[in-house]
């Protein structure tokens, strides 16, 4: 049993076709990355495969079970988990506060209506735990509209962690950060529990080479190749589409 | 039979009414994002304005002139000086606009208490429309066809104008796309205005031709303001084409329901939105707002 | 204190801002004790005219607080809370006055029929979002004031007089006199205000606060939104009930105008004074209002405009309201 298991999957906006006959296979542990061109439909992907949007045709199947489609929270629960490309925090709460709730979610307390949250001292150490990780110590008592936006990128990644799963979905974590950002970055993910499966939109092949092993390349919503390294920089099709000569 | 065909026909009647308003407030959501809980006063604002315009004149015809304007210049000015600048200073949740206009809503309810007070006045139907007209072996007053007549122009002007027109275009990608625009040359804040001002005239207009038909008084523009927005929710806000036909099947249900069960007054309209709200809350025309 | 502990465990410094206090907090408690001081001993010292206008801004703060869970928590702007706010006066005009139940039978049941009410309406009114969620929470408060009009039972558009206060002569004291019902009042209000604090800071209040700031982030990270908003429309709505309850005890009656769009306007813009996002900024708003309204009256008959025009100065100019400016003053963090 697989991780992640798309075949034939089919979007279409109106006339639009985004995604088109997509299949796509993600066995447990692996890293994988998502490469393509602006508009090539590797968001629109996350979404379906989060149970935001609906699929038109098609299967995709999580942990050998079919997605509940519009019920994204089931998906969340279920062990798999995604960290967005434009940050979706909590901004006038402090980054202890964002990371638990996010650790709360998948706590039997979460429903409590009259003991104090601060009376559930795992859910918090889980947190700070997750901090930990992420190398937000530093910045947890302070509000997310403070933080740089670096910081508010691994604030971003951090909270799809804190429900602890199995797997995870990066959207362009590295956008926006700087060089030595990205360097943290690509260090955090290495250090990621090995059992964690990962399925990473990057456009930064630098971090795509550093933490995948395996890379599929979209392009108008259909797979291009799909393959190592090694594959995907000498495949003819992809160096036009995509990659351009340097990394050749 | 011919008491069916005669609701029916008011049905279409107050559907035309409360479309002129469902369209002013459709306009400037969609394109402005800005939700005019204060819209009925507009239309009670037209409503006074043409009874004072054929009190001066004894004729009927400038009120139709003179009712849509007092509220399209009042429009304009509150969308230039007062929401415009709340936008740009960036307390601009629709929500907090939404309650502006809710503050609005008193004010304008308490000026018009204080002007008028609460006698009902009235405007006489002009002469020329004071007849009768056989319709399918029907006699229906004629000026009742004119405010359904009245309607349908607005709705297909309306409808040529944003679709096909340049101003149109403009409009719909100045809501888009508002610093390119502008980089164009445009004066978007003037535009917005004069579309506020649009919206707001329209309301004025059905304001007057409402008129002879209801009376004049200063809480009128507050019940069929409440009808005005379970049109727009059900139509989709900020879908005109959602309005046009909401107005409809909201102007049909309630005249036909006031005819035949006359103690359910509003309750047909209400339980027609909860049903709706139930099975589309996104109103039968409106598109599920875009994910993540 | 438990976080404290495990952060401690690892050697990390404790945590700021997790109940460490600081020079503004510390005033802001100052300050509510005094509050809270005076309004103990209110009657011993002020008129009745004093007495009476406290008794109504506590009613005003406790329906205030109700519509400030929806709105300041959760983020749901509702323009048609009052709506609960007649049902329960309504309830106990019903329950007491036309079927002659004693008060302690007719204000729980009272509260738990708005409950189911409330959820229902609730379930309908959170399909939608923003703007369409303030218009349709608008359509339902309009259908039940035209209810109200319409059914005889309950007087029409006369009401119901004859609300009964608390009978209290077990302890020698009357509920009609001033002073006694003052203190009824405030005890309900310190009730009212605890339950909510309690639901403010629990886990379910927090998964509130997270909707209002990111609804779409609190359902990636497995949260069954839906169930926490119903929730807070429920909760919201028994609170506004409560107030209406103590309302119509305080006027001995009840008629349709307690539920009208005017009154739902009065106390969200007493939230907006008061600062929407903490547990006392709606009573510090609901003092404030009903003590310039009380002004505006004496001064001019033409309160609706004046009122009109200072709902939206302040909607113009007060971000995060009197609360939310003296917190940003101070750092305080209540």
């Amino acid at each position: 049993m697989n991780a992640l298991e798309i075949r034939s999957l089919r979007k279409a906006f109106g006339g639009l076709e985004a995604i088109s006959n997509l299949d796509l296979t993600v066995p447990y542990g692996q890293r994988h990355a998502l490469i393509g061109p602006n508009g090539a439909g590797k968001t629109t992907l996350f979404n379906l495969v989060t149970g935001w949007l609906t699929p038109t045709g098609g299967d995709i199947r999580i942990a050998g079970h079919p997605v509940a489609s519009g019920r994204p929270d089931h998906i969340a629960r279920t062990g798999l988990t995604r960290s967005f490309q434009k940050n979706m925090l909590l901004e006038s709460l402090s980054v202890l506060e964002n990371l638990r709730i996010a650790c709360q979610a998948t706590h039997r307390a979460r429903r409590s209506l009259f003991r104090s949250k601060h009376a559930f001292g795992g859910v918090i150490a889980q947190a700070v735990s997750v901090a930990e990780r992420m190398n937000l110590v530093d910045c947890l008592g302070r509000e997310v509209r403070e933080l740089s936006y670096g910081q508010k990128r691994q604030l971003e990644v951090a909270i799809a962690l804190c429900a602890r799963p199995r797997i995870l979905l990066m959207d362009e974590p590295a956008a926006g950060t700087s060089p030595s950002e990205r360097a943290r970055l690509v260090a955090l993910i290495n250090a990621l529990p090995r059992e964690l499966t990962i399925l990473l939109v990057e456009h930064d092949m630098d971090v795509v080479f550093a933490t995948c092993e395996r890379i599929t390349v979209l392009n108008y919503g259909k797979v291009l190749a799909t393959g190592t390294r090694e594959d995907i920089q000498t495949n003819p099709a992809v160096i036009d589409a995509y990659l351009g000569r340097r990394h050749a | 039979m011919q008491l069916l065909l005669f609701q029916l026909l008011n049905g279409l009647q107050l559907s035309m009414l409360v479309f002129l308003l469902a369209a002013g407030l459709t306009l400037i959501f969609g394109l402005m994002n800005i939700l005019n809980l204060a819209h009925g006063a507009f239309f009670t604002l037209g409503a006074y304005s043409g009874l004072l315009a054929s009190a001066a004149t004894g004729s009927f015809w400038p009120a139709l002139i003179v009712g849509p304007m007092l509220p399209f210049v009042l429009g304009a000015l509150l969308q230039y000086f007062v929401l415009q600048p709340l936008v740009d200073r960036g307390r601009s949740t629709h929500l907090d606009l939404a309650l502006m206009t809710f503050g609005l809503l008193f004010a304008t309810a308490g000026a018009v208490e204080l002007l008028y007070g609460s006698a009902f006045y009235s405007i006489a139907i002009p002469s020329a429309l004071s007849g009768q007209v056989s319709l399918l072996g029907l006699s229906y007053p004629a000026y009742r066809l004119f405010i359904v007549a009245a309607g349908f122009a607005v709705a297909g002007s309306l409808k040529v104008v944003v679709d096909r027109t340049l101003i149109g275009a403009t409009l719909r990608a100045g809501v888009d796309n508002r610093e390119m625009v502008t980089a164009l040359g445009i004066n978007v804040n003037l535009l917005f205005a004069i579309v506020f001002g649009v919206g707001a005239a329209l309301a004025g207009f059905a304001g007057v031709i409402a008129a002879p038909v209801m009376s004049v008084y200063s809480q009128m523009g507050i019940g069929i303001v409440v009808t005005t927005f379970v049109v727009v929710v059900v139509g989709g806000l900020g879908n005109l084409k959602g309005s046009f036909y909401a107005s409809l099947i909201v102007g049909m249900t309630d005249t036909l329901s006031q005819a035949y069960l006359p103690d359910a007054e509003m309750f047909a309209v209400y339980a027609l939105l909860i049903v709706v709200m139930i099975i589309r809350p996104q109103g039968l025309f409106g598109t599920v707002s875009r994910v993540a | 204190m438990t976080g404290e502990i495990a952060c401690a465990r690892r050697g990390i410094a404790a945590v700021p801002n997790m109940r460490s206090p600081n020079a503004g907090r510390v005033l802001a408690i100052a300050a509510a004790s005094v509050a809270a001081l005076v309004a103990a001993v209110l009657p011993f010292f002020a008129a009745t005219y004093a007495v009476t206008l406290a008794t109504e801004i506590m009613i005003s703060g406790v329906f205030a607080s109700g519509i400030n869970l929806l709105l300041g928590t959760t983020g749901l702007v509702s323009l048609g809370q009052a709506m609960f706010l007649g049902l329960g006066g309504y309830g106990i005009g019903i329950g007491s006055s036309l079927l002659g139940f004693p008060l302690w039978l007719s204000i729980p049941a009272t509260l738990i029929a708005v409950g189911v009410v409330s959820a229902i309406v609730g379930l309908i009114c959170t399909r939608t979002r923003g703007v369409e969620f303030l218009l349709i929470t608008l359509a339902f408060s309009q259908m039940l004031y035209g209810a109200a009009i319409k059914l005889r039972i309950t007087g029409g558009s006369d009401g119901m007089s004859g609300i009964p206060r608390p009978d209290l002569s077990a302890v020698g004291l009357s509920s009609d006199d001033p002073a006694t019902f003052y203190y009824y009042v405030l005890v309900a209000t310190a009730i009212s205000l605890l339950g909510l604090w309690r639901i403010v800071n629990s886990p379910f209040g927090s998964v509130l606060a997270g909707i209002r700031e990111n609804e779409r982030r609190i359902v990636a990270m497995g949260y069954a939104v839906d169930f926490y908003k119903v929730g807070a429309f429920t909760l919201g709505a028994v609170v506004c009930a409560a107030a209406g309850i103590l309302q119509a005890q305080y006027t001995y009656f009840i008629n349709p105008d307690s539920m009208s769009w005017q009154l739902s306007g009065e106390g969200v813009l007493m939230v907006i004074i008061g600062g929407a996002s903490s547990v006392l900024g709606p009573l510090v708003g609901a003092a404030i209002f009903v003590l310039v309204k009380q002004g505006l009256s004496i001064l001019t008959g033409d309160y609706l405009m004046f009122f009109g025009l200072f709902f939206m100065l302040v909607v113009a100019l007060f971000r995060g309201g009197v609360f939310g400016a003296i917190r940003i003053l101070l750092g305080a963090r209540i």
